[in-house]
């Protein structure tokens, strides 16, 4: 009796956890699978295609042959016309002969990627200082600063966008590219480093005290102890932050879609994705496939983290 | 190598004081055990000396300078820490040669002492592994081996072996009193275990609650304890606390009555100015009255009653009533006595020790002090 409710009780429990992850990935498998459809596949609602398709990412990741446009018969009459200028002329050639409003999904995956990156290492680093000296140091007002931090997550992001964007504007930062994508840094820097700082301070403090004082007694300073001893031993969790800070930036769109809105060369993916949705070139399986590439490095990062996260480094140094 | 000198040193967390008034003198090469029960703040002194722990008033000079205001790393000291402390990401080799390296040693220099270091303390095998993959033991002994390996003025130990299980810290004590008479080193070693200070220690420091109780040689500490706490602390098992009244010279503890006169370490003056004392006799100073007693000058308890019999091989050790409280005696494994049986026990009355009732302070006799010759051997 006992082994059959065991039984039917694992059943359940597995029963919630395969309907549990299939709720959580079949946006996914959805994704991929409109994304490796053909256009006269789209009415079918099987997740698997009836023919694989890869235009889409051929397309995206710019490994289409170029197509030749052919001009109009009314254009080139047009271009025939001695009185016309040379400029006016390639002027409609350039026109009509482009693929017009060509999704440069490589430029917008640059964009994001260089910002992520930069967002993730700073946040990482400061991260790492401020942790440790609120985990370690004892100052007037740690506790205040410790949990001021935390502040910023108490107004959303909606209600902030509008006076940090006129901050910006007001101090000129928007006026330019540089200064923009710096008040975008600065933003993302703001949004990330009170849990980076959470994570690593939680971290340090299971690092024990003694291992930094033995560094100090074999001739270390306080801050050298902190780059020989504590950073090396805290790899697994400033991936895990550095990965965090990274994903957090290359998904944000909020605020990448009121500053970088008028400079169409720095948009990032999620909003390149947003105006993918909205021109002439909202076609299904584009759309899918440039989800998928944006998902790509997300699930890669996270994958990797899990990897990291399995084991602790500072087993054996002190003990008990 | 550097002598140490701690004048008038105080720490207090807080209004909460730990150590109070503090002053040794340790000189180059010798070895201080500071010892005493938890919380005595012997860790606390250590770590001062260390520069771990600031100095709440008074001085720390190490090498002729004071080095109060020193941090940790500018001091040129080595520590051998209670939980190891080894860096976990570095290779065995790695954490002996980390101070060395940061000391800016030469590659010879740093390969010479590695080499000397891991022979001595037997870790050739071990040198490309990590902490997590070696034994307690093992990992004492790189902690041991990171500090030697190191050309320090002074080296500290909190409570090394504190975490070894007793074979091990048996054959690690002998070590260290090895390596250091090999290097002479000028060392610090704290301890609660009062074995491991009696073996180790040049010199025994006694502390209790932040005070230092008593200083002086191992067998000084055993022999002439200044009051109760360090009689009972040091010895294992620890010193039985007689009460006795006192009648003209005499001592009186149930029906016997012990001539003072023959105790040779009391002043007869100060004691008759006392109603009732505290004897203190160790168990090893009692003697089965059947053998052969080694001094002339003894007493005999002649009707004492076994409650228990200890076998420990070497001796066994007896319990019995004496003067209403459980007492204890060490005897030669010679003697044959039983539980429930009446035996007399014989006491060398040149060492024994009148303390003062009330203030626990020991009632010596000034001219009286034990003939350092007598001091290497507690039997003789």
């Amino acid at each position: 009796m006992m082994n059959k409710r065991t039984k039917l009780q694992s059943f359940m429990l597995y029963a919630l956890v395969i309907a549990l992850v299939v709720f959580c990935i079949f946006p996914f498998l959805q994704i991929l699978s409109t994304s490796l459809k053909h256009p006269i596949d789209w009415g079918n609602p099987s997740l698997i295609p009836k023919i694989l398709h890869l235009d889409a990412y051929k397309e995206l990741l710019g490994l289409m042959p170029p197509k030749d446009v052919d001009i109009p018969a009314s254009i080139q009459r047009l271009l025939d016309n001695p009185a016309l200028s040379e400029a006016k002329k390639q002027a409609l050639i350039t026109k009509f002969t482009s693929g017009g409003d060509v999704f440069s999904f490589g430029r917008y995956m640059l964009n994001t990627f260089v910002i992520s990156l930069v967002t993730g290492v700073c946040a990482t680093f400061l991260a790492s200082l401020a942790a440790y000296a609120i985990a370690r140091l004892r100052f007037p007002g740690q506790s205040v600063m410790a949990n001021g931090v935390l502040f910023v997550y108490m107004v959303g992001g909606v209600l902030l966008m509008v006076p940090l964007y006129q901050m910006s504007v007001s101090v000129g930062l928007a006026s330019s590219v540089a200064g923009t994508l710096f008040s975008l840094f600065l933003i993302y820097l703001i949004q990330t480093l009170p849990v980076a700082m959470y994570m690593l301070g939680n971290y340090f403090r299971t690092i024990p005290f003694s291992l930094e004082e033995a560094a100090m007694m074999d001739g270390c300073s306080r801050v050298e102890a902190f780059w020989r001893i504590i950073m090396p031993l805290s790899k697994p969790m400033l991936f895990t932050v550095f990965i965090y800070c990274f994903v957090i930036a290359w998904n944000e769109y909020l605020f990448a879609s009121v500053f970088l809105k008028q400079y169409q060369d720095f948009h990032t993916l999620p909003l390149a994705l947003q105006t993918l949705f909205t021109s002439k070139n909202a076609i299904w399986d584009r759309i899918m496939a440039a989800s998928m590439l944006t998902l790509l490095p997300v699930i890669i990062c996270f994958m990797l983290a899990n990897r990291h996260l399995s084991g602790g480094l500072t087993e054996g140094g002190v003990k008990g | 190598m550097s002598s140490v000198i701690i004048r008038n040193v105080n720490k207090s967390y807080g209004t909460l004081p730990i150590v109070k008034n503090l002053n040794l003198e340790v000189q180059d090469g010798e070895f201080v055990v500071l010892v005493g029960p938890s919380g005595c703040g012997k860790s606390t002194t250590l770590r001062m000396v260390a520069g771990l722990e600031d100095i709440t008033q008074g001085d720390i000079d190490v090498g002729g300078r004071t080095v109060n205001d020193l941090p940790p790393h500018k001091r040129n000291i080595a520590m051998v820490f209670q939980n190891y402390a080894l860096y976990p990401h570095m290779s065995v080799k790695e954490n002996i040669v980390f101070g060395l390296k940061k000391s800016g040693a030469d590659a010879q220099t740093i390969q010479n002492k590695l080499a000397d270091v891991s022979e001595m303390l037997k870790l050739e095998p071990y040198l490309d592994r990590k902490p997590a993959d070696l034994s307690g033991g093992q990992r004492q002994r790189v902690a041991m081996g990171r500090a030697l390996a190191r050309d320090a003025d002074v080296y500290l130990f909190d409570e090394p072996l504190s975490n070894l299980d007793a074979k091990l810290r048996h054959h690690m004590r002998t070590e260290i009193a090895r390596i250091q008479h090999q290097y002479n080193m000028t060392a610090i070693y704290v301890t609660h275990d009062q074995i491991e200070a009696m073996t180790l220690g040049d010199r025994v420091v006694v502390m209790r609650d932040g005070i230092v109780e008593q200083v002086g040689s191992p067998m000084e500490i055993y022999l002439q304890p200044t009051n109760t706490f360090v009689a009972t602390f040091i010895g294992s098992p620890a010193m039985n606390l007689i009460e006795a009244t006192v009648n003209e010279n005499v001592l009186v503890i149930d029906d016997y009555h012990i001539p003072a006169a023959d105790i040779a370490n009391v002043d007869l003056t100060e004691l008759n100015k006392h109603h009732s004392v505290l004897v203190g006799i160790r168990p090893d100073f009692f003697e089965d009255s059947s053998l052969n007693s080694p001094s002339d000058n003894v007493f005999e308890f002649n009707d004492i009653q076994v409650d228990l019999v200890e076998n420990l091989g070497f001796d066994k050790e007896v319990l019995f009533k004496l003067g209403g409280e459980d007492s204890k005696a060490r005897l030669d494994l010679r003697s044959h006595v039983q539980r429930k049986e009446h035996i007399s026990l014989t006491v060398d009355l040149n060492r024994v020790l009148i303390f003062d009732t009330s203030t626990e302070g020991v009632l010596l006799n000034p001219g009286a002090l034990i003939n350092p010759t007598d001091l290497s051997d507690p039997n003789g």
